[in-house]
Protein backbone atom coordinates (compact mmCIF):
# COMPACT_ATOMS: atom_id res chain seq x y z
CA UNK A 1 0.00 0.00 0.00
CA UNK A 2 1.07 3.62 -0.51
CA UNK A 3 1.19 6.36 2.12
CA UNK A 4 2.06 10.06 1.85
CA UNK A 5 3.89 11.83 4.63
CA UNK A 6 6.26 14.69 5.30
CA UNK A 7 9.66 13.33 6.31
CA UNK A 8 12.12 15.92 7.59
CA UNK A 9 10.31 18.68 5.71
CA UNK A 10 10.07 16.79 2.42
CA UNK A 11 6.88 15.27 1.02
CA UNK A 12 7.41 11.61 0.29
CA UNK A 13 5.34 8.64 -0.82
CA UNK A 14 6.26 5.26 0.59
CA UNK A 15 5.29 1.82 -0.53
CA UNK A 16 4.80 -0.18 2.67
CA UNK A 17 3.36 -3.48 3.85
CA UNK A 18 0.07 -3.06 5.81
CA UNK A 19 1.49 -4.76 8.91
CA UNK A 20 4.91 -3.10 8.84
CA UNK A 21 6.11 -1.01 11.78
CA UNK A 22 7.16 2.58 11.23
CA UNK A 23 10.64 1.58 12.40
CA UNK A 24 10.98 -1.02 9.64
CA UNK A 25 9.65 1.43 7.05
CA UNK A 26 12.09 4.15 8.13
CA UNK A 27 15.06 1.82 7.86
CA UNK A 28 13.80 0.53 4.48
CA UNK A 29 13.98 4.16 3.39
CA UNK A 30 17.54 4.69 4.61
CA UNK A 31 16.64 6.55 7.80
CA UNK A 32 19.09 4.85 10.14
CA UNK A 33 19.03 7.13 13.21
CA UNK A 34 15.98 5.19 14.43
CA UNK A 35 17.59 2.05 15.83
CA UNK A 36 16.12 -1.38 16.28
CA UNK A 37 16.45 -2.22 19.98
CA UNK A 38 13.83 -3.98 22.07
CA UNK A 39 10.94 -3.63 19.60
CA UNK A 40 8.56 -3.65 22.58
CA UNK A 41 8.35 0.08 23.35
CA UNK A 42 10.74 -0.05 26.29
CA UNK A 43 14.18 1.07 25.15
CA UNK A 44 13.47 4.18 23.07
CA UNK A 45 16.35 3.69 20.63
CA UNK A 46 13.82 4.02 17.77
CA UNK A 47 12.32 7.34 18.96
CA UNK A 48 11.41 9.98 16.35
CA UNK A 49 9.02 12.94 16.36
CA UNK A 50 5.55 12.56 14.85
CA UNK A 51 3.82 15.95 14.60
CA UNK A 52 6.47 17.17 17.11
CA UNK A 53 5.69 14.49 19.72
CA UNK A 54 8.13 11.67 20.53
CA UNK A 55 6.92 8.21 19.47
CA UNK A 56 8.38 4.71 19.62
CA UNK A 57 8.47 3.80 15.95
CA UNK A 58 8.54 0.09 16.84
CA UNK A 59 5.05 0.54 18.36
CA UNK A 60 3.47 2.53 15.52
CA UNK A 61 2.22 0.91 12.31
CA UNK A 62 3.78 2.62 9.29
CA UNK A 63 0.30 3.00 7.79
CA UNK A 64 -0.77 5.10 10.81
CA UNK A 65 1.53 8.00 9.81
CA UNK A 66 -0.20 8.56 6.47
CA UNK A 67 -0.60 12.35 6.25
CA UNK A 68 1.60 13.03 9.27
CA UNK A 69 4.86 14.95 9.72
CA UNK A 70 7.90 12.98 10.88
CA UNK A 71 11.14 14.47 12.14
CA UNK A 72 14.14 12.25 12.70
CA UNK A 73 17.66 13.11 13.85
CA UNK A 74 18.70 13.39 10.18
CA UNK A 75 16.27 16.30 9.82
CA UNK A 76 17.72 18.19 12.78
CA UNK A 77 21.41 18.02 11.94
CA UNK A 78 21.85 21.76 11.39
CA UNK A 79 19.27 22.79 13.97
CA UNK A 80 20.73 25.19 16.52
CA UNK A 81 19.12 23.57 19.55
CA UNK A 82 20.07 20.07 18.39
CA UNK A 83 23.66 21.11 17.68
CA UNK A 84 23.93 22.59 21.20
CA UNK A 85 22.45 19.42 22.71
CA UNK A 86 24.82 17.20 20.77
CA UNK A 87 27.84 19.28 21.80
CA UNK A 88 26.92 19.18 25.49
CA UNK A 89 26.23 15.44 25.35
CA UNK A 90 29.72 14.88 23.87
CA UNK A 91 31.56 17.29 26.16
CA UNK A 92 29.91 16.08 29.38
CA UNK A 93 30.23 12.36 28.76
CA UNK A 94 26.54 11.83 28.02
CA UNK A 95 27.52 9.44 25.23
CA UNK A 96 29.36 6.18 25.65
CA UNK A 97 28.46 3.32 23.31
CA UNK A 98 26.04 5.61 21.48
CA UNK A 99 23.28 3.15 20.65
CA UNK A 100 20.63 4.99 22.67
CA UNK A 101 21.92 8.45 21.77
CA UNK A 102 19.72 9.34 18.76
CA UNK A 103 16.57 8.40 20.69
CA UNK A 104 17.73 10.24 23.78
CA UNK A 105 18.54 13.36 21.75
CA UNK A 106 15.06 13.28 20.20
CA UNK A 107 13.45 12.98 23.65
CA UNK A 108 15.50 15.89 25.01
CA UNK A 109 14.79 17.95 21.91
CA UNK A 110 11.03 17.40 22.26
CA UNK A 111 11.24 18.38 25.93
CA UNK A 112 13.18 21.58 25.30
CA UNK A 113 10.90 22.62 22.44
CA UNK A 114 7.94 22.34 24.78
CA UNK A 115 9.58 23.64 27.93
CA UNK A 116 12.58 25.97 27.71
CA UNK A 117 13.43 25.70 31.41
CA UNK A 118 12.79 22.14 32.54
CA UNK A 119 13.66 21.17 36.10
CA UNK A 120 15.97 18.29 36.91
CA UNK A 121 12.88 16.19 37.61
CA UNK A 122 11.22 17.13 34.31
CA UNK A 123 14.38 16.20 32.44
CA UNK A 124 14.49 12.82 34.15
CA UNK A 125 10.77 12.35 33.44
CA UNK A 126 11.39 13.05 29.73
CA UNK A 127 13.84 10.13 29.75
CA UNK A 128 11.30 7.53 30.92
CA UNK A 129 11.19 6.17 27.39
CA UNK A 130 14.94 5.80 26.89
CA UNK A 131 17.09 3.05 28.33
CA UNK A 132 20.83 3.64 28.57
CA UNK A 133 23.10 0.89 29.91
CA UNK A 134 26.31 2.95 29.92
CA UNK A 135 25.89 6.40 31.38
CA UNK A 136 23.53 5.83 34.30
CA UNK A 137 21.59 8.89 33.01
CA UNK A 138 23.43 11.37 35.25
CA UNK A 139 25.64 12.81 32.57
CA UNK A 140 22.91 13.11 29.92
CA UNK A 141 20.77 14.99 32.46
CA UNK A 142 23.73 17.26 33.24
CA UNK A 143 24.11 17.89 29.52
CA UNK A 144 20.51 19.10 29.25
CA UNK A 145 20.92 21.29 32.35
CA UNK A 146 23.98 22.79 30.68
CA UNK A 147 21.96 23.54 27.54
CA UNK A 148 19.28 25.23 29.65
CA UNK A 149 21.89 27.32 31.47
CA UNK A 150 23.63 28.23 28.24
CA UNK A 151 20.41 29.37 26.64
CA UNK A 152 19.54 31.40 29.73
CA UNK A 153 22.87 33.21 29.45
CA UNK A 154 22.45 33.90 25.74
CA UNK A 155 19.11 35.62 26.24
CA UNK A 156 16.88 32.70 27.14
CA UNK A 157 15.71 31.98 23.62
CA UNK A 158 13.01 29.37 23.76
CA UNK A 159 13.77 28.16 20.25
CA UNK B 1 6.32 -9.08 10.81
CA UNK B 2 2.59 -8.78 11.35
CA UNK B 3 1.01 -10.49 8.32
CA UNK B 4 -1.83 -8.07 7.69
CA UNK B 5 -3.49 -8.10 4.30
CA UNK B 6 -5.06 -4.67 4.55
CA UNK B 7 -4.99 -1.47 6.63
CA UNK B 8 -8.22 0.53 6.40
CA UNK B 9 -8.97 4.08 7.57
CA UNK B 10 -12.41 4.98 8.93
CA UNK B 11 -13.75 8.55 8.73
CA UNK B 12 -16.62 8.07 11.20
CA UNK B 13 -17.67 5.59 13.88
CA UNK B 14 -20.41 4.17 11.64
CA UNK B 15 -17.94 3.71 8.82
CA UNK B 16 -15.51 1.99 11.19
CA UNK B 17 -18.14 -0.57 12.21
CA UNK B 18 -19.16 -1.09 8.57
CA UNK B 19 -15.54 -1.54 7.48
CA UNK B 20 -14.96 -4.08 10.23
CA UNK B 21 -18.06 -6.08 9.29
CA UNK B 22 -17.36 -5.91 5.59
CA UNK B 23 -14.67 -8.61 5.72
CA UNK B 24 -13.36 -10.69 4.10
CA UNK B 25 -11.73 -12.52 6.97
CA UNK B 26 -11.14 -11.31 10.52
CA UNK B 27 -10.73 -7.67 11.33
CA UNK B 28 -9.81 -5.60 14.38
CA UNK B 29 -9.94 -1.93 15.30
CA UNK B 30 -6.63 -0.16 15.85
CA UNK B 31 -6.07 3.19 17.59
CA UNK B 32 -2.62 3.90 19.09
CA UNK B 33 -1.50 0.36 18.37
CA UNK B 34 0.94 0.13 21.28
CA UNK B 35 -0.71 -2.99 22.69
CA UNK B 36 -1.51 -4.53 19.31
CA UNK B 37 2.05 -4.33 17.99
CA UNK B 38 3.27 -5.97 21.19
CA UNK B 39 0.90 -8.92 20.74
CA UNK B 40 -0.41 -8.72 17.16
CA UNK B 41 -3.87 -10.28 17.02
CA UNK B 42 -4.55 -12.96 14.45
CA UNK B 43 -6.47 -10.97 11.87
CA UNK B 44 -6.56 -10.26 8.15
CA UNK B 45 -7.13 -6.52 8.31
CA UNK B 46 -7.37 -3.63 10.75
CA UNK B 47 -9.58 -0.54 10.81
CA UNK B 48 -7.73 2.60 11.95
CA UNK B 49 -10.10 4.72 14.09
CA UNK B 50 -7.72 7.64 14.70
CA UNK B 51 -9.44 9.65 11.96
CA UNK B 52 -12.99 8.60 12.88
CA UNK B 53 -13.75 11.77 14.86
CA UNK B 54 -13.64 10.03 18.22
CA UNK B 55 -10.64 11.89 19.68
CA UNK B 56 -10.65 15.05 21.69
CA UNK B 57 -11.63 16.10 25.19
CA UNK B 58 -14.59 18.29 26.09
CA UNK B 59 -17.27 19.18 28.57
CA UNK B 60 -21.05 19.37 28.44
CA UNK B 61 -22.94 22.47 29.61
CA UNK B 62 -23.90 20.43 32.68
CA UNK B 63 -20.22 19.92 33.53
CA UNK B 64 -19.83 16.28 32.48
CA UNK B 65 -16.31 15.52 31.24
CA UNK B 66 -16.12 13.92 27.78
CA UNK B 67 -13.12 11.85 26.79
CA UNK B 68 -12.92 10.68 23.18
CA UNK B 69 -11.92 7.03 22.96
CA UNK B 70 -9.04 8.00 20.66
CA UNK B 71 -7.78 10.77 22.98
CA UNK B 72 -4.17 9.92 23.78
CA UNK B 73 -2.84 9.38 27.28
CA UNK B 74 -0.55 12.38 26.80
CA UNK B 75 -3.61 14.54 26.00
CA UNK B 76 -5.34 13.24 29.13
CA UNK B 77 -2.24 13.95 31.20
CA UNK B 78 -2.11 17.58 30.06
CA UNK B 79 -5.60 18.82 29.17
CA UNK B 80 -6.91 21.43 31.59
CA UNK B 81 -10.42 19.94 31.72
CA UNK B 82 -8.83 16.68 32.86
CA UNK B 83 -6.33 18.21 35.27
CA UNK B 84 -9.26 20.17 36.75
CA UNK B 85 -11.56 17.17 37.26
CA UNK B 86 -11.55 15.34 40.64
CA UNK B 87 -8.24 16.88 41.61
CA UNK B 88 -6.61 15.81 38.35
CA UNK B 89 -6.90 12.11 39.19
CA UNK B 90 -7.40 10.97 35.59
CA UNK B 91 -4.48 13.10 34.39
CA UNK B 92 -2.30 11.65 37.14
CA UNK B 93 -3.22 8.07 36.18
CA UNK B 94 -2.56 8.80 32.49
CA UNK B 95 0.82 10.35 33.24
CA UNK B 96 1.87 7.17 35.08
CA UNK B 97 0.98 4.96 32.12
CA UNK B 98 3.86 3.49 30.10
CA UNK B 99 6.53 6.01 29.17
CA UNK B 100 6.51 9.36 27.39
CA UNK B 101 6.67 8.13 23.75
CA UNK B 102 4.08 5.40 24.45
CA UNK B 103 1.69 8.05 25.82
CA UNK B 104 1.95 10.01 22.56
CA UNK B 105 0.08 7.30 20.68
CA UNK B 106 -1.61 5.08 23.28
CA UNK B 107 -5.29 5.99 23.72
CA UNK B 108 -7.66 5.80 26.66
CA UNK B 109 -10.14 3.79 24.58
CA UNK B 110 -7.46 1.34 23.51
CA UNK B 111 -6.39 0.83 27.11
CA UNK B 112 -9.96 -0.12 28.06
CA UNK B 113 -10.82 -2.16 24.94
CA UNK B 114 -7.67 -4.21 25.33
CA UNK B 115 -9.34 -5.20 28.61
CA UNK B 116 -6.35 -6.42 30.56
CA UNK B 117 -7.13 -6.91 34.28
CA UNK B 118 -4.27 -4.46 34.84
CA UNK B 119 -5.52 -1.75 32.41
CA UNK B 120 -3.95 1.35 33.89
CA UNK B 121 -6.84 3.70 33.20
CA UNK B 122 -9.64 1.45 34.43
CA UNK B 123 -9.56 1.96 38.22
CA UNK B 124 -9.63 5.77 38.17
CA UNK B 125 -12.41 5.79 35.58
CA UNK B 126 -14.39 3.24 37.61
CA UNK B 127 -13.92 5.34 40.76
CA UNK B 128 -15.34 8.38 38.95
CA UNK B 129 -18.41 6.56 37.54
CA UNK B 130 -17.41 6.61 33.87
CA UNK B 131 -19.97 5.58 31.26
CA UNK B 132 -18.91 4.12 27.91
CA UNK B 133 -20.51 5.25 24.65
CA UNK B 134 -20.59 2.44 22.13
CA UNK B 135 -21.41 2.91 18.46
CA UNK B 136 -23.11 0.52 16.10
CA UNK B 137 -23.68 1.29 12.42
CA UNK B 138 -26.88 3.24 13.09
CA UNK B 139 -27.26 3.46 16.85
CA UNK B 140 -25.41 4.21 20.08
CA UNK B 141 -25.55 2.69 23.52
CA UNK B 142 -24.31 3.84 26.89
CA UNK B 143 -22.93 1.26 29.33
CA UNK B 144 -21.51 1.88 32.82
CA UNK B 145 -17.79 1.08 32.79
CA UNK B 146 -18.23 -1.54 35.51
CA UNK B 147 -20.40 -3.53 33.07
CA UNK B 148 -17.95 -3.07 30.16
CA UNK B 149 -15.41 -5.73 31.13
CA UNK B 150 -16.49 -9.35 30.74
CA UNK B 151 -13.22 -11.20 31.34
CA UNK B 152 -9.51 -10.95 30.60
CA UNK B 153 -9.26 -9.35 27.14
CA UNK B 154 -13.06 -9.53 26.79
CA UNK B 155 -15.57 -6.69 26.71
CA UNK B 156 -19.25 -6.25 25.85
CA UNK B 157 -18.30 -4.62 22.52
CA UNK B 158 -18.46 -7.51 20.06
CA UNK B 159 -17.77 -5.83 16.72
CA UNK B 160 -19.06 -2.45 17.88
CA UNK B 161 -16.79 0.54 18.55
CA UNK B 162 -16.12 2.36 21.83
CA UNK B 163 -16.41 6.03 20.87
CA UNK B 164 -15.96 7.81 24.18
CA UNK B 165 -16.39 8.10 27.92
CA UNK B 166 -18.51 10.40 30.01
CA UNK B 167 -17.55 11.32 33.56
CA UNK B 168 -20.59 12.80 35.35
CA UNK B 169 -20.39 16.30 36.80
CA UNK B 170 -21.34 14.74 40.14
CA UNK B 171 -17.85 13.22 40.29
CA UNK B 172 -16.09 16.55 39.62
CA UNK B 173 -15.38 17.38 43.25
CA UNK B 174 -14.68 13.89 44.54
CA UNK B 175 -11.50 13.43 46.52
CA UNK B 176 -9.76 10.83 44.42
CA UNK B 177 -6.46 9.16 45.29
CA UNK B 178 -4.80 6.19 43.73
CA UNK B 179 -1.67 4.15 43.67
CA UNK B 180 -0.31 1.44 41.45
CA UNK B 181 2.47 -0.89 42.46
CA UNK B 182 4.98 -1.89 39.82
CA UNK B 183 8.53 -3.18 39.79
CA UNK B 184 10.04 -0.51 37.53
CA UNK B 185 8.03 2.68 37.05
CA UNK B 186 6.82 1.95 33.53
CA UNK B 187 5.98 -1.73 34.10
CA UNK B 188 2.56 -3.32 33.94
CA UNK B 189 0.98 -2.95 37.38
CA UNK B 190 0.97 -5.61 40.09
CA UNK B 191 -1.82 -4.01 42.09
CA UNK B 192 -3.86 -0.86 41.56
CA UNK B 193 -6.18 0.82 44.02
CA UNK B 194 -8.13 4.00 43.41
CA UNK B 195 -10.51 5.52 45.95
CA UNK B 196 -12.90 8.44 45.47
CA UNK B 197 -15.02 10.04 48.16
CA UNK B 198 -17.86 12.49 47.67
CA UNK B 199 -18.35 14.45 50.86
CA UNK B 200 -21.36 16.68 51.56
CA UNK B 201 -22.21 18.27 54.92
CA UNK B 202 -19.52 16.22 56.64
CA UNK B 203 -20.97 12.96 55.39
CA UNK B 204 -19.82 10.48 52.74
CA UNK B 205 -22.43 10.67 49.97
CA UNK B 206 -20.42 8.61 47.50
CA UNK B 207 -17.71 6.08 48.25
CA UNK B 208 -15.82 4.35 45.45
CA UNK B 209 -13.04 1.81 45.76
CA UNK B 210 -11.77 0.47 42.43
CA UNK B 211 -9.20 -2.28 42.05
CA UNK B 212 -6.98 -3.34 39.15
CA UNK B 213 -4.77 -6.36 38.45
CA UNK B 214 -6.32 -8.36 41.30
CA UNK B 215 -9.22 -10.12 39.54
CA UNK B 216 -10.13 -11.26 36.01
CA UNK B 217 -11.46 -7.75 35.34
CA UNK B 218 -10.93 -4.31 36.91
CA UNK B 219 -13.64 -4.06 39.56
CA UNK B 220 -15.32 -2.03 42.26
CA UNK B 221 -15.25 -3.22 45.87
CA UNK B 222 -18.98 -2.71 46.37
CA UNK B 223 -19.24 -4.25 49.86
CA UNK B 224 -16.41 -2.10 51.20
CA UNK B 225 -17.93 0.99 49.60
CA UNK B 226 -21.21 0.21 51.37
CA UNK B 227 -19.51 0.42 54.77
CA UNK B 228 -18.72 4.09 54.18
CA UNK B 229 -21.73 5.35 52.25
CA UNK B 230 -23.85 7.74 54.27
CA UNK B 231 -21.49 7.71 57.25
CA UNK B 232 -20.47 10.99 58.89
CA UNK B 233 -16.74 11.61 58.40
CA UNK B 234 -16.30 12.03 62.17
CA UNK B 235 -17.65 8.51 62.69
CA UNK B 236 -15.07 6.98 60.35
CA UNK B 237 -12.57 5.85 62.96
CA UNK B 238 -9.29 4.11 62.28
CA UNK B 239 -11.09 0.85 63.02
CA UNK B 240 -13.73 1.59 60.38
CA UNK B 241 -10.99 2.28 57.84
CA UNK B 242 -9.18 -0.95 58.75
CA UNK B 243 -12.43 -2.95 58.46
CA UNK B 244 -13.30 -1.35 55.13
CA UNK B 245 -9.84 -2.14 53.77
CA UNK B 246 -10.11 -5.75 54.96
CA UNK B 247 -13.49 -6.14 53.23
CA UNK B 248 -12.06 -4.70 50.00
CA UNK B 249 -9.21 -7.21 50.18
CA UNK B 250 -11.81 -9.97 50.51
CA UNK B 251 -13.59 -8.79 47.36
CA UNK B 252 -10.63 -9.25 45.03
CA UNK B 253 -9.57 -12.51 43.46
CA UNK B 254 -5.89 -12.21 42.55
CA UNK B 255 -3.75 -14.75 40.74
CA UNK B 256 -0.15 -15.64 41.50
CA UNK B 257 2.19 -15.22 38.56
CA UNK B 258 5.79 -14.31 37.79
CA UNK B 259 5.09 -10.69 38.74
CA UNK B 260 3.65 -11.19 42.22
CA UNK B 261 1.97 -13.74 44.48
CA UNK B 262 -1.77 -13.65 45.00
CA UNK B 263 -1.47 -13.27 48.77
CA UNK B 264 0.86 -10.32 48.35
CA UNK B 265 -1.55 -8.69 45.92
CA UNK B 266 -4.49 -9.20 48.27
CA UNK B 267 -2.59 -7.80 51.23
CA UNK B 268 -1.52 -4.77 49.21
CA UNK B 269 -5.18 -4.11 48.38
CA UNK B 270 -5.83 -3.97 52.13
CA UNK B 271 -2.83 -1.74 52.88
CA UNK B 272 -3.37 0.65 49.98
CA UNK B 273 -7.14 0.91 50.47
CA UNK B 274 -6.71 1.94 54.10
CA UNK B 275 -3.97 4.44 53.37
CA UNK B 276 -5.72 5.93 50.34
CA UNK B 277 -9.00 6.36 52.22
CA UNK B 278 -7.11 8.06 55.05
CA UNK B 279 -5.45 10.29 52.45
CA UNK B 280 -8.79 11.16 50.83
CA UNK B 281 -10.07 12.10 54.31
CA UNK B 282 -7.04 14.35 54.83
CA UNK B 283 -5.57 12.26 57.67
CA UNK B 284 -2.54 10.81 55.93
CA UNK B 285 -0.60 11.69 52.85
CA UNK B 286 -0.06 8.86 50.43
CA UNK B 287 0.26 11.01 47.36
Amino acid sequence: MKIDLVLNGREVTWDIAPGQTLLAALRDHQVYSAKRGCETGDCGSCTVLCDDQPVNTCMVPAAAVHGRRLTTLEGLLGDELMVTLQREMVERGGIQCGYCTPGMLISFYALLKENGRPSNEEIRESLTGNLCRCTGYVKPVEAVLAVVKERDQTGGQAE
Amino acid sequence: MWELREYRYAASPAEAVALLRQGPGRGAYIAGGTDMLLFPPDCDFVVDVNRAGIGGIGETPAGDLLLGAAATLQELARHELVTGFAGGAIARAASHCGNRPVRTTATVGGNLCNALPSADMAPVLLALDAHCYIADEDSQESVPLQDFFVGPRQTVLGDRLLVGLVLPAAAHDRRCCGRKLTRAAEDISLVQVEVALGIADGRIDAARIALGAVAPVPLRANLAEGLLTGVACDDITDDVLADTAAVAAGECDPISDHRAGGEYRRDMVRVLTRRLLATALGREDLS
